[in-house]
């Protein structure tokens, strides 16, 4: 098809046909926001059922969603499909998603506070807005209800459409999109790539876009379930589905100021444990449980990895809190050191701290269980989940790196492969992750060195970044679980945190690339000169 | 007609059986430090003399006499680099094993786990401290305290650049001419030796005679041109160079800080007159540019006079760690500054630890190898380090290198134990303990004593030694170690249980 498609072309790059502007970027954008209109339409239809007064505003900004998504995917054509364009377009369609994402909140003044200006405002929108799709969790949103809060400041529209900006960015829409747009091919599996966490994206069918209808039917599937075992563990309904929907996508996002510490419940921290857990390991795992081998998580070695850190995470931090008598005895601090490791391993961000000082708030904690928690942030969940962090495997391979580099010095004229297990790692995907991990660092002391010329304290700016980068949630410090970016991080500085969560998000190189890609395309759009 | 006879081979010897001789080098040099002191103690504390001065001597003596019997008595033999690291590691544990006994014995420090950080602190030329005001120190032992590291600098520089440019795994840093004939520092081993303490003893010298010309007393002059010399960052007193309140002093500190941290291959090019090969150093460039720089951050974006801004920038990079200003109660901003600084640390070739400037701008330009290829696949880039292009498989090391450096301070970030210390406090912690800086930031001040318990000091002892020694050495001498253990277990023969 894109065969035929390609010799329809003319010189000036239009097709004889349509004369539609061949452009992936825009192409693919379009599609994206198509995608994203129904959520907006329930979004609406809940405000109007919730006696909010934001139902218009969350349909008018759905018909904006709708038109300009419509008129960029009618009016253009897939264009180039180099891996670079493919990038390019999935980094593209996240900026202007998470841009236009905004809209909502800035129209139902979700931000408004006394003494701060229309654009402070709307540069919190574009940060909550980036922090949902991103799946980070960071919240600017001072204005959340308790339980049982009658009378919210907040419509149930804007609280939903909240939750489920980080379920749509959790799979990714990109790769939603890719389910109907049958005209991608064989590239389908490239945009899966760029917009898929780990260094490589798995294929559980023949064609990508199979792959990628399984991964969103089981997304969905383990959303539902999930809102199910919520209501069981003692959530309403409401509170139920709006959980799941973060939860799956390991994204955080709470409708309560205490996240889920307003529950105060042993067996919904468990719940939510469990399903952190299962979303941040690799959803291509969960496929092959269900539909082919039983043993499929005991043979992944990444899995163990995942587990066992999760494990001596655990044991590190209860042992350290119990020791050091911070909590108040052996199962509370076991009870907030596995939700807050499962938390942060799997990039979710809930909290189950009652207030500020309370147990589960650990920024109170002493440095040494801090340490481990920041740790875990750099790590993250598994490749090929919806979670954050440099991912599990990239940390093994780098182990193996180390391994190798002490052999290599011993003895120079050793070759020695990098192995994970029994498995040799082939050289280019050593190479990808070292130049990942390289580029991961330095944006880590260079977003590091930015938050903290643009006025973030020492550790909350480390934490901020890294928290960032890894698409966390909460930092330390101020912004801590039980408080805000706001009074941590000023404006500017909450910008570049912005920035860094869509860059981790898409895994640096689509970043890089989506400034590179449009502008070899102009070049090659640009009439030439003919000389006669 | 010439006759066809076989090259002469070299007898190969066991790691054990060279042993001796790097142990008795180590006894021997702490043997030196320990008589050194003692005598500096029976001339400036006549009063206080007492069994510990006598101890020292004696110590001294003994150590000195020990190690050059079991010196002598060791072939030379021409070695691997995997025995030439293990060698390098227990020579260097000889040496610190004289100071700690030295220490215990002269009974200023409370127990034997701070003489131990002590002593390693000193000897790794890191500056953590754990006693309160220093200038309550007799003489000796704060001489003690200072000739250590500058010995411990002499050592490295000559293992590094003059015996076993390999031994400390810095080999894949060095520029080829350096291991080359043209431009090398010389060609034979003992005027390399001869070279190296010159320029080193050069450097000591004009910071006594500076320190002095700028208002010190003799002693002080003395102990802080050698703690500046070697990087150690030990001081006198309390609160390091702010003591003396004098910006000549701290101008003086500030150069000899950042010429300690310079590479000393750069610094004979230099005097050699070779400008050219000096101007095309890739390291030098970023070195320079990280000074001005930093300063430029610190005097600009403080609140720190420019002599101060000076101490600081030169003081973290080159990872000495004495300070004139209380730099943890500016802003932010600067305090990550010069934590990154003092990260990257000093140059390769130099009597500075830290991850090593070559090593960053290798990693710097790869990754901008590596992004240019990202934007266009066909491109064939090649990383170029003093205007030569750098081989794939230094490279690789280099690469293997951060990785262990980056596991390294993750791993002691995990083990350490300080529930005295907030966040930042047990970072900075790390971050000194590995690059060798000796300068812990906690709660808007800057320190050099520590107060740490006996887990977390042996573990800081740990991680001193694995960033002086660059890692590797400490990794492949206790791999070796399991091996050899692992050889001392009897092995089943095939088919011993049909035997039995």
């Amino acid at each position: 098809m894109l065969e035929r498609r390609a010799s329809r072309r003319t010189v000036d790059g239009f097709t004889d046909s349509s004369r539609r502007l061949p452009s992936t970027v825009a192409h693919i954008s379009g599609l994206a926001l198509l995608t994203i209109t129904p959520g907006l339409v329930v979004s609406a239809v809940v405000e109007f059922v919730g006696g909010g007064d934001a139902g218009w505003m969350i349909l008018g900004c759905a018909a904006i969603f709708g038109v300009l998504g419509a008129v960029l995917w009618k009016g253009t054509q897939l264009g180039d499909l180099a891996i670079r364009t493919i990038f390019a377009s999935v980094a593209w369609s996240w900026l202007l998603v998470s841009l236009l994402g905004s809209l909502p909140f800035i129209l139902a003044r979700t931000f408004e506070r006394e003494g701060i200006g229309r654009w402070i405002e709307i540069a919190d929108a574009i940060f909550e807005s980036v922090s949902g799709y991103t799946c980070t969790g960071s919240t600017v949103l001072t204005t959340l209800p308790d339980l049982g809060d009658s009378d919210p400041e907040i419509g149930r529209g804007i609280l939903f459409y909240r939750q489920l900006i980080q379920w749509y960015g959790g799979m990714g829409f990109v790769q939603l999109v890719i389910t109907v747009l049958p005209a991608l091919g064989s590239r389908a599996l490239g945009f899966m790539g760029a917009e898929a966490p780990g260094p490589t994206a798995d294929r559980l069918a023949p064609r990508a876009a199979d792959t990628a209808k399984i991964l969103w039917k089981l997304y969905v599937g383990g959303t539902f379930v999930m809102a199910i075992a919520f209501t069981l563990a003692g959530m309403a309904p409401w509170d139920a589905v709006n959980h799941s929907l973060t939860t799956a996508a390991t994204g955080g996002f709470s409708t309560y100021n205490d996240s889920l510490g307003e529950f105060d419940s042993v067996s919904i921290e468990v719940v939510a444990q469990i399903a952190m857990l299962f979303g941040g390991s690799n959803w291509a795992l969960h496929w092959l449980f269900i539909t082919k081998s039983r043993s499929v998580y005991a043979r992944d070695h990444e899995f163990r990895a995942y587990i066992a850190i999760f494990v001596l995470a655990t044991v590190a931090i209860t042992a350290r809190l119990t020791v050091g008598d911070e909590v108040g005895g052996f199962w509370t601090a076991l009870r907030v050191s596995s939700f807050n490791v499962a938390s942060l391993l799997s990039s979710t961000g809930f909290g189950n701290a009652q207030g500020a000082g309370s147990a589960g708030d650990f920024v109170a904690w002493s440095a040494s269980p801090l340490t481990v928690l920041l740790l875990l942030m750099v790590v993250g969940g598994m490749s090929g989940s919806t979670a954050g962090g440099t991912k599990v495997i990239r940390t093994r391979v780098l182990a193996a790196v180390s391994h190798r580099t002490v052999a290599v010095a011993r003895q120079p004229r050793a070759v020695v492969p990098v192995k994970l297990g029994q498995d040799v790692v082939p050289e280019g995907i050593v190479q990808r992750v070292s130049l990942f991990m390289m580029a991961y660092a330095a944006l880590v002391v260079g977003g590091f060195l930015l938050v903290t010329l643009l006025g973030g304290g020492l550790e909350e700016s480390l934490a901020g970044v890294i928290g960032s980068l890894g698409n966390m949630g909460p930092a330390l410090g101020a912004a801590g679980p039980t408080a805000t970016f706001l009074d941590a991080f000023p404006a500017p500085a909450r910008l570049v945190l912005a920035f860094l969560m869509l860059v981790g998000r898409l895994e640096l190189f689509a970043v890089l690339l989506m400034f590179a890609a449009p502008r070899r395309s102009l070049r090659k759009i640009r009439p030439h000169r003919h000389s006669f | 007609m010439p006759t066809l006879s076989k090259p002469p081979t070299q007898k190969r010897h066991g790691t054990l059986a060279l042993l001796p001789r790097p142990v008795g080098i180590g006894l021997a040099a702490g043997g030196a430090c320990a008589l050194a002191a003692g005598i500096v103690g029976l001339t400036l504390d006549p009063d206080r003399l007492s069994f510990d001065r006598v101890s020292e001597l004696i110590l001294g003596l003994g150590a000195i006499a020990i190690g050059y019997t079991l010196a002598r008595s060791t072939p030379v033999a021409s070695i691997s680099r995997a025995k030439a690291m293990a060698m390098f590691v227990s020579g260097w544990t000889a040496m610190t094993f004289v100071a700690v006994t030295v220490f215990i014995i002269a009974g200023e420090v409370e127990t034997p786990l701070d003489a131990l950080f002590e002593a390693v602190s000193a000897s790794t030329t890191t500056g953590f401290t754990t006693v309160a005001d220093p200038s309550e120190l007799s003489h000796s032992f704060r001489f003690l305290r200072v000739i250590l590291p500058w010995t411990t600098g002499l050592g490295v520089l000559m293992v590094a650049m003059g015996v076993l440019p390999a031994a400390i795994g810095g080999a894949e840093l060095l520029p080829k001419r350096q291991l080359g004939r043209e431009r090398q520092l010389v060609t034979t081993v003992p005027r390399a030796i001869r070279n190296i303490l010159g320029l080193y003893l050069l450097l000591t010298i004009s910071l006594v005679v500076g320190f002095g010309i700028a208002g010190m007393g003799a002693f002080d002059a003395l102990t802080y041109a050698l703690s500046t010399a070697s990087t150690g960052g030990m001081a006198n007193h309390a609160n390091s160079l702010g003591h003396f309140d004098s910006a000549a002093i701290e101008w003086v500190a500030a150069f000899g800080m950042a010429a300690a941290g310079g590479n000393l291959l750069v610094v004979w090019w230099g005097l050699r007159g070779r400008f050219e090969a000096v101007w095309h150093s890739t390291e030098l460039r970023l070195y320079v540019l990280l000074l001005i720089g930093g300063f430029l951050v610190v005097f600009l974006g403080g609140d720190l006079n420019a002599s101060d801004a000076a101490v600081a920038i030169a003081s973290m990079l080159s990872t000495t760690g004495l300070y004139s200003a209380n730099w943890g109660a500016g802003p932010s901003f600067v305090q990550a500054a010069l934590l990154v600084a003092t990260g990257i640390g000093a140059m390769s070739g130099s009597v500075g630890s830290g991850f090593r400037q070559a090593r960053a701008a290798r990693i710097a330009l790869e990754v901008r190898r590596a992004l240019r290829k990202l934007l266009d696949p066909h491109r064939v880039g090649v990383v170029r380090v003093d205007g030569e292009a750098v081989k794939e498989e230094s490279l690789a090391l280099t690469i293997g290198y951060l990785w262990m450096h980056s596991f390294t301070l993750a791993g002691l970030a995990l083990v350490i134990y300080t529930p005295e210390l907030d966040l930042v406090a047990s970072l900075s912690l790390v971050v000194s303990v590995v690059s060798n800086t000796g300068v812990l930031l906690s709660e808007g001040e800057i320190t050099n004593t520590v107060s740490l318990s006996g887990w977390s000091e042996v573990v800081g002892s740990v991680g001193m030694l694995l960033g002086r020694l660059s890692i590797y050495p400490v990794l492949i001498t206790v791999a070796g170690f399991g091996r050899w253990v692992s050889r001392l277990r009897p092995h089943r023969s095939i088919g011993a249980e049909y035997d039995a």
